[in-house]
């Protein structure tokens, strides 16, 4: 996986923030384009993208989720290739009933779910890294299937508190 | 990104928005989602059991408005089919109609997900019904 090795790592859902942010550093200290003024255009052009894949790496990386994302992409498990069929019945009965609920909900209701949906996330969140460090032992297509299912209600409880936020601003 | 017009008119306007009782024999029910767009889609439908007659369609759909757009185009189309003849209507015929861009195919797809899932609740529902009868 190209982001994980062009900052010099092996791929692992559960990153040190501080060591990763040092690598970032000195990788792109080692591409900085004023090193490369002397070099054939062909190495410029080399160092150049590797910057800009570094950049992206980066990015990607240092976000746990977003991280988790690439990881699964890069292991047949990508979000967009996911038909209906994969998502879990109960999980759209409930994310259906909880927007029904905030539809009809008046302010405090309201400011009451967004609590409620914030405290799932971080369940949610808490369930992911305790997976995360799961496959950093052993990487079993098991345990990233099990989080691709605690991303997807992420993702659904995300939108649940943006449309929290939508309806508070209101 | 600009909807077309059939697309702000679905959402402006969405045909047969509600729901139907779930335990009815003879209404079919098909709750499907897309994770990647956090959308989800509920259809439902309501059969004639002696002539297999679509007589009433109803969507609830919390998603973007292509989405809305296409379960609402659904239900229409889905009214006064015959249940086999409702299984033909494809994601592309949706994605023509409603001049959806190939970000929102998905949009589409879901709809007819939503359309099968509806249809196979029903015929389940109708084998055990006639086994309970039988």
């Amino acid at each position: 996986m190209q982001y994980f090795e062009v900052l010099g790592l092996a791929p692992r859902l559960t990153l040190d923030l501080k060591d990763l942010e040092k690598r970032f550093y000195a990788k792109s200290r080692e591409l900085h384009p004023d090193r490369f003024a002397r070099a054939p255009q062909a190495e410029q052009q080399r160092a150049l993208e590797l910057s800009s894949l570094l950049n992206d790496a980066y990015r990607t990386l240092r976000e746990p989720v977003a991280r988790a994302e690439y990881v699964l992409k890069n292991s047949g498990f990508d979000i967009g290739e996911q038909r209906s069929k994969d998502v879990p019945a109960e999980l759209l009965e409930e994310v259906f009933e909880l927007n029904m609920a905030l539809e009809e909900a008046d302010r405090p209701q309201i400011e009451a779910a967004g609590v409620r949906f914030e405290k799932l996330r971080a369940e949610i969140d808490q369930e992911l890294a305790t997976r995360f460090g799961q496959w950093d032992h052993a990487a079993e297509s098991g345990t990233l299937a099990q989080i691709r299912g605690l991303l997807n209600r992420r993702r659904y409880i995300e939108n649940l508190l943006r449309d929290v936020n939508v309806h508070l601003s209101n | 990104m600009a909807y077309s017009d059939k697309v702000v008119d679905h959402y402006n306007n969405p045909r047969n928005v509600g729901s139907m009782d779930k335990a009815d024999p003879n209404v079919g029910t098909g709750m499907v989602g897309a994770p990647e767009c956090g959308d989800v889609m509920k259809l439902q439908i309501k059969v004639n059991p002696a002539t297999h007659i679509i007589e009433d369609a109803k969507f609830k759909t919390f998603g973007c408005g292509s989405a809305i757009a296409s379960s609402s185009l659904a239900t229409e189309w889905l009214k006064g089919k015959a249940v086999d003849e409702a299984l033909e209507i494809k994601n592309t015929d949706i994605v023509n109609e409603l001049a959806l861009p190939p970000v929102k195919i998905h949009c589409s797809v879901l709809a007819e997900d939503a359309i099968k899932a509806a249809i196979s609740d029903y015929k389940a529902k109708a084998i055990t019904e006639t086994a309970v009868t039988a």
